[in-house]
């Protein structure tokens, strides 16, 4: 039996015996290519479910969607590994309670589907722990390493360029799971920090801001780079950040759900060469 | 000629330590550059970072921030975890191309009047050789023109 | 016999019109991103593109434009207005749903109030039109009654020879006939037959969606929770689509100086109809998707008897949870059986 089937199967079986209210995850997108996520309630209609190596975007952000889990019931998810970190993350701050929350779980290294065991978030901890140790490869890489070498004054023009693209849709950040903030900070004006106009200073500003608030905390499952219309490299922005917190605070976002959040935490023997 | 160029520095410092360091300085007739702007709070630890995107907004060449040496802090921690914000918002800065000299940061307790005024006055020579922020001047003209087609 | 733009002219013809003191604008990679970007020459252009990923919208409706500077003093008040960038310009390469979209949004912006700033640079600008040969599975022009080589809201529609050595010029208004009179010696006479346009097939019944939609009954229907359930409320569809209008104006600055200017602003978002005191009356991404449905479909068409949508498929294109008006006016036809 293939995946597909096995965890359509799953996903009747979890409806029909009332286990969980509803199953989140892939249907057949507008083209061949696209899947999009779906949303199932009745066991009848699980055979709608597709799985396979197209299945990307990280659907845990929808757990968040307000009034979703407000009534106690379950409710399971399919999800990439870097989607049980995001939970992780989401459950370490606060934002759900894991034990509501059935994984479905699934990767495609290579394109080449397979099945994840477990259903809970601890179920994971051993496979998440490993991944810390495992840089997964991205797109534009050689870009990351050019940019590092560039002069401030070349980097500084790199993203004037890109950001100059930016049209303020803030589909990067409504497509993040972590983005989860009832009004973002750019949507406040009692003070207003940054320019909501989207001029290239404040399209600058817009994105510092972003990174800076997923810092320790993004999981990097590209939902944002893949999200936003005019292509900006925002998966650049995001590795070098998790790197950052990986190698000043040994932190890997969403490695368990009682993980202290790197930014809210500290020790006191904390690196600070940088001090005058 | 033309003037010589004045740097424009913004300090965000803590009330407990760096402040009153810098009163020190002051009550100590101790002469510094006239170049910082200082933005007294209540803790590093409630200096966000959106107050150094803000001081770039409004045009600043330099920033300084500065609070309680670790273990000082009125708060007990609130310095700590400033310092953690720091290391990481400072790498996305200069990953960003605002360079790294124009930030800085330095802990200045209340009877370090002499390291306050030092400090002020070395902060104001490394900008002054900068130079003007153009790059981040440039987008804020920008914001002050027409638009563009 | 007709008149023919060869390829290897638009070189000339760019350089004469830009010595004539005219801006001249078309499709240009920018940072992996196509873009209606002013050049200098013709070799920027990217003339390959099924449809650049922005619309010409935006060079006349940009995404922020400054208004008016103010300053408070203890006294007074001063204030000065800002204008929108004047002289002449040429658009180069638009497509014909991105024309249209220019057209439709006209009585819009002339309505009640005219929108100096639209209709300055919409008095100043010629557009010429490329009729399409190729079309993406997000197309969907014909099923809003218009073509790949549409005449709404063009100067000048250049058809694609066959041989793919130049265009067959059709000279559509006045301000066209102007702008091409500037290189009229750089075109030829002759009759090489011009490509066929692409066939984008019809993907759903227009008429019958605004029928359903009008219905007072469907304004509660379950339909909009089901459709929109994936909607994560970007604005994506709303600013790439060359018709989408609405806009914010916001104060930038200071208490004693700033400058007031018009934002875009997407209906998608939940703080577009947020109330001060935090009530929001379309409190569900459902209703928002509705309204934008509702909008383009039922409401413009009421007051100007023209849908708000020209079919350029963008919404769908750069959805990134695979949504847009497509599917949805496909659902409520059958839904309208």
């Amino acid at each position: 039996m293939s995946i597909e089937q096995q965890y359509r199967t799953r996903a009747k079986e979890l409806l029909a015996s009332g286990e969980v209210k509803m199953v989140i995850g892939y249907g057949p997108g507008s083209t061949a290519d696209r899947r999009r996520p779906l949303f199932i309630t009745s066991p009848e209609e699980c055979d709608r479910f597709v799985l396979d190596s197209a299945c990307i975007t990280n659907l845990s952000g929808y757990l968040v969607t307000e009034g979703l889990l407000s009534d106690g019931k379950r409710v399971a998810v399919f999800l990439r590994p870097e989607g049980v970190r995001a939970l992780n993350v989401l459950a370490a701050e606060a934002q759900l309670d894991p034990d509501q929350i059935v994984i479905i779980g699934f990767d495609a290294p290579k394109g080449e589907l397979k099945a994840l065991q477990g259903s809970t978030v601890d179920d994971f901890t051993y496979l998440l722990a490993a991944l810390k140790d495992v840089t997964p490869e991205i797109a534009g890489e050689q870009l990351l390493e050019k940019i590092e070498k560039m002069s401030p004054e070349e980097r500084f023009a790199f993203w004037q360029q890109e950001f100059s693209k930016c049209i303020k849709c803030y589909a990067c950040r409504q497509a993040c799971p972590m983005c989860y903030c009832r009004r973002c900070i750019v949507d406040s004006n009692q003070p207003q920090w940054v320019n909501t106009s989207s001029h290239t200073l404040g399209n600058f500003e817009w994105n510092i801001v972003r990174a800076f608030h997923l810092s320790g905390r993004c999981v990097e499952c590209g939902n944002c780079d893949r999200a936003c219309p005019v292509n900006i490299p925002l998966r650049l922005i995001n590795r070098k950040m998790a790197q950052e917190v990986l190698d000043s605070f040994n932190h890997f976002a969403g490695t368990s759900k009682t993980q202290e959040p790197v930014l809210a935490s500290f020790k006191k023997d904390d690196s600070e060469t940088f001090i005058l | 000629m033309s003037e010589p160029f004045e740097p424009k520095i913004t300090a965000f410092v803590c009330t407990y330590c760096t402040y009153a360091g810098a009163d020190l300085a002051g009550t100590s007739r101790l002469k510094y550059a006239p170049n910082v702007r200082i933005i007294r709070l209540p803790c590093t630890g409630r200096i966000s970072p959106m107050f150094i995107l803000k001081a770039l907004q409004k045009g600043a060449d330099g920033i300084l921030i500065s609070g309680c040496h670790p273990g000082d802090c009125h708060f007990t921690h609130g310095n700590y975890h400033a310092r953690r914000r720091w290391m990481v918002f400072r790498a996305l800065l200069s990953f960003s191309g605002i360079p790294e000299e124009r930030i800085k940061y330095s802990w200045i307790s209340a009877a370090e009047g002499l390291k306050f005024a030092d400090l002020i006055n070395s902060i104001t020579e490394d900008i002054r050789k900068l130079g003007p922020f153009d790059q981040y001047h440039q987008l804020i003209e920008e914001t002050q023109a027409q638009a563009s087609l | 016999m007709t008149k023919i733009l060869f390829t290897d002219k638009l070189e000339s013809c760019v350089e004469r019109w830009r010595s004539a003191g005219m801006t001249v604008i078309g499709p240009v990679q920018r940072a992996n991103s196509s873009v209606y970007d002013a050049v200098k020459s013709a070799s920027e252009l990217d003339l390959n593109l099924v449809l650049a990923d922005r619309s010409i919208k935006e060079l006349f409706f940009p995404q922020s434009e400054p208004m008016l500077r103010y300053t408070i003093t203890k006294s007074e008040i001063n204030t000065s207005d800002f204008k929108a960038p004047s002289g002449p310009r040429i658009i180069f390469g638009a497509r014909a749903c991105d024309a249209s979209g220019l057209a439709i949004d006209d009585p819009l912006f002339g309505w009640d109030y005219k929108d100096e700033y639209w209709f300055q640079r919409r008095n100043e600008t010629v557009i010429v039109t490329i009729a399409c040969t190729k079309a993406d599975e997000f197309c969907m022009c014909t099923s809003l009654k218009l073509a790949p080589d549409s005449t709404k809201g063009s100067d000048i529609l250049l058809r694609p020879l066959e041989n793919n050595k130049g265009w067959l010029v059709e000279e559509l208004t006045d301000r066209g006939r102007e702008a091409f009179k500037a290189v009229a010696d750089l075109l030829q006479e002759g009759s090489d037959p011009a490509a066929a346009t692409v066939n984008v097939p019809v993907k759903f019944d227009a008429d019958a969606c605004a029928e359903w939609l009008k219905n007072p009954e469907n304004f509660d229907s379950r339909f909009w929770k089901e459709i929109s359930v994936r909607c994560i409320g970007c604005g994506s569809c709303t600013y790439l689509c060359p018709t989408c209008h609405c806009f914010d104006i916001q104060d930038e600055g200071g208490s004693f100086d700033g400058i007031r200017r018009k934002n875009w602003d997407s209906c998608s978002f939940a703080l577009f109809t947020m109330h001060t005191s935090g009530h929001n009356p379309r409190a569900t991404q459902s209703a928002r998707w509705r309204q934008r449905i509702m909008h383009k479909f039922n409401y413009f068409p009421g007051k100007f008897s023209a849908n708000s949508c020209s079919g350029c498929g963008r919404c769908t294109r750069e959805c990134p949870v695979d949504m847009g008006i497509t599917e949805t006016l496909q659902e409520i036809s059958k839904l309208s059986q």
